[in-house]
């Protein structure tokens, strides 16, 4: 498994190599991710650096200017240049609230250097988390949610 | 192992060929006049990026998060450019103008790079930097070090004239960053490539 992904991971910023002479309007269902864990495997497999497991260490990464990408059904992944108002192309933490989400969106692909980069246009649904990644590995990391937290939340659960 | 099997087939992924036609314009313009303050405290606009190649990154000397990885790659590009014998000058933009200060930034310079450029100066000022190149940052609150920012953190390569020639997330390695600088620079250097416009 681990290695049919990582095949899979390998090849998602290849596909970008044939240049398109302009950029080309395409529309991406898909998990706004945080590119540093996804592709660096510092955390582990791709697999549980998305959805719910990896949310909170997500949240921190976007919130620490970690670029945010947009993996696709296709596995793809889109590095997302900005959202539709925003002024600036290089973003900050627009993105914060966002992370992890499914979303619909429609935006302009570039394929350059190899990398694949989406200004979104429009955010068509947003299907909240449903990838529950967590019910497979917990949070991870481990430390990412302080332990008091965690108690916190359970003691009010009960 | 996983985690060397996964970075292995990454590294592999990131560094395939890029094909040879000439990469699409991005649909907004990247760059522009500044008024900054270097670590010396010479004034500097963008003058300061005609002659040599800039790789340019915006950021803040106390950054615990993305700079931490950035700027060493920025760094270690850099190195490895000159190595090839392409000279890329190292340059970061403060987006902490309270303290990263001329001085501040003239201590800091050092740890990042030997021949690092760092500007600060006014929030106006710095504002109208990042407006220029389109870059957005945040107060985002203050720990015991001090305030933290959010901000943009991919890296600009610009050619001698300062002209944006293409944009590098900071989750690339330096040897992808530097692979593909040369792209451009050989490129120029061999009348290859023309300056990639950005509209």
């Amino acid at each position: 498994m681990i290695g049919r992904l990582s095949a899979a991971a390998a090849t998602m910023l290849c596909a970008a190599s044939a240049h398109a002479a302009e950029g080309e309007r395409i529309d991406v269902t898909g998990e706004l991710i945080d590119t540093w864990c996804y592709f660096s495997g510092v955390m582990g497999g791709p697999e549980a650096v998305v959805g719910t497991a990896h949310h909170t260490c997500a949240m921190w990464c976007a919130a620490g200017g970690i670029p945010v990408g947009l993996l696709g059904e296709d596995g793809e992944v889109y590095m997302v240049l900005k959202l539709d108002g925003d002024d600036a192309a290089n973003g900050g933490d627009s993105f914060l609230t966002l992370t992890n989400d499914t979303v619909e969106a429609s935006g302009m692909h570039y394929a350059r250097d190899g990398i694949n980069y989406l200004v979104v246009s429009e955010v068509r649904s947003n299907l909240g988390i449903p990838n529950e990644t967590h019910e497979d590995f917990g949070v991870i990391p481990g430390n990412a949610i302080p332990d008091a937290v965690v108690d916190d939340v359970l003691a009010e659960a009960e | 192992m996983r985690v060397r099997l996964l970075a292995a087939a990454l590294a592999a992924g990131l560094a395939a060929p890029a094909g040879a036609e000439a990469p699409p314009p991005l649909p907004f313009d990247i760059g522009g006049p500044f008024a900054l303050i270097d670590q010396h405290g010479t004034p500097r606009t963008e003058a300061a990026l005609v002659g040599t190649p800039s790789l340019l990154f915006f950021g803040y000397a106390q950054c615990q998060a993305i700079c931490t990885v950035a700027l060493p790659r920025l760094a270690e590009t850099v190195d490895l450019l000159t190595e090839a014998g392409v000279e890329v000058r190292p340059v970061l933009v403060t987006v902490d103008p309270v303290r990263d200060t001329p001085e501040a930034l003239r201590e800091a310079a050092p740890r990042v790079h030997p021949r690092l450029l760092a500007l600060t100066g006014s929030e106006a000022a710095l504002a109208a930097a990042r407006k220029a190149y389109r870059v957005e940052s945040e107060l985002i609150g203050e720990d015991i070090e001090g305030p933290l920012y959010s901000h943009g953190s991919f890296l600009y390569l610009l050619d001698d004239r300062g002209n944006f020639l293409t944009l590098l997330p900071p989750i690339l390695g330096p040897e992808r960053m530097a692979k593909i600088a040369r792209k451009y620079l050989d490129g120029r250097a061999m009348g290859q490539l023309e300056p990639v416009g950005t509209r």
